[in-house]
């Protein structure tokens, strides 16, 4: 047994010091599993928040230039897991609504990476997601949801449509399997190793 | 300070009860709170004197850090927006009352990086 005060203050590290975090975010179109890779994963029932974004509102005249700012709230949820008593991962199911989490900077600042997801029946709602992580230099994974218990399109015909270079990792499987959400982290931190020991 | 009933009309009308309680701020003074950013109350935590002039929140908040929590589950668990989440947690980090800890930033190249990668990356094969 270690008593906490013998334990070695190494890199200034006390035993007593809250853990570090990181956080990865979960993204992908309207209902595409989000929430449920979450909760498969987190060590927590999902937890629930929200914030106030003020953005510019559409279709208003601009008059002068001035342009209309107008207040909306977007909701997220998110789960955690707890790496080692130092380092805690938060997982963040971005919001179905991209144009807003989009600025939503305290969310997307500071991500290891994403995992986006794509349901193979309608590919397209995961587009913006994609193309917003592929803008901002976010690595990121793919995971096709097969909501049908079954892949009904090819992992090639999948990554045609969503114009994935072959460095970026797909994994497909039922969201509401832990085994699955661990794969996917796993594969984008995986991904994140050797992108940075290659840099 | 003097208005803090929303018009009926105000576009805004919503986030300003919120408010209230943050009495009229709509912004923490320093800037530095992250969604993930790790409160912690100190220890011993804050005697009842020291409690003057808190709202129920920030006791809520004091209750909560005992252990450690990311701002995200504070806010979560005051069931308020994380914008107010922060400006209660700015107060009491003023008053002395909590310590905060800044997510860790990444830097390409970096071998602590790496060293962080292989530790979320052991930790996620044992799950
Ligand atoms: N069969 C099957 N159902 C799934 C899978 N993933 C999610 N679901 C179901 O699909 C529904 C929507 O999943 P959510 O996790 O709520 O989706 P979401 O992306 O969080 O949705 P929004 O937050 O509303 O955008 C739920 O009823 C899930 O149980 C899967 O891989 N297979
Ligand atoms: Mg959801």
């Amino acid at each position: 047994m270690v008593f906490a005060d013998s334990e070695p203050a190494a890199g200034g590290v006390h035993v007593s010091t809250p853990p570090a975090a990181v956080k990865i975010l979960v993204a992908g179109g309207f209902g595409v599993g989000k929430t449920t890779l979450v909760g498969a994963v987190s060590e927590v029932t999902p937890l629930h928040t929200e914030e106030y974004l003020t953005v510019a509102s559409e279709g208003v005249d601009d008059v002068g230039g001035v342009e209309e700012k107008t207040t909306t709230t977007v909701a997220m949820d998110f789960g955690r897991i707890t790496v080692n008593p130092q380092l805690v991962v938060y997982l963040f199911g971005t919001p179905g609504q991209e144009r807003f989490w989009f600025m939503w900077n305290d969310l997307v600042h500071g991500a290891l990476g994403a995992v986006v997801l794509a349901d193979t029946r309608r590919l397209e709602s995961s587009f913006a997601s994609i193309d917003f992580f592929e803008s901002r230099g976010i690595p990121f994974v793919i995971g096709v949801n097969c909501f049908h218990g079954q892949v009904d399109r090819g992992e090639q015909e999948v990554r045609d449509a969503l114009t994935l270079g072959p460095e970026v990792p797909l994994v497909m499987g039922d969201m509401r399997s832990k085994e699955v959400g661990r794969d996917l982290l796993l594969a984008l931190v995986e991904h994140l190793i050797t992108t940075l020991s290659t840099a | 300070m003097d208005d803090l009933e929303a018009d009926a009309g105000d576009p805004e009308e919503l986030s300003v009860r919120p408010y209230t309680l943050t009495q009229g701020r709509t912004a923490p003074a320093r800037d530095d709170l992250t969604l993930i950013t790790i409160v912690k109350t100190v220890d011993p935590p804050p005697g009842r004197s020291a409690l003057r002039g808190l709202q129920p929140e920030h006791h809520v908040i004091l209750r909560q850090c005992r252990g450690s929590a990311a701002v995200a589950e504070i806010s979560a668990g005051l069931n308020l927006p994380v914008s107010v989440t922060k400006i209660l947690i700015d107060d009491l980090v003023a008053r002395g009352q909590v310590t905060t800890r800044p997510p860790i930033a990444m830097a390409a190249g970096n071998e602590s990086d790496m060293n962080l990668l292989r530790a979320v990356r052991d930790g996620l094969r044992r799950l």
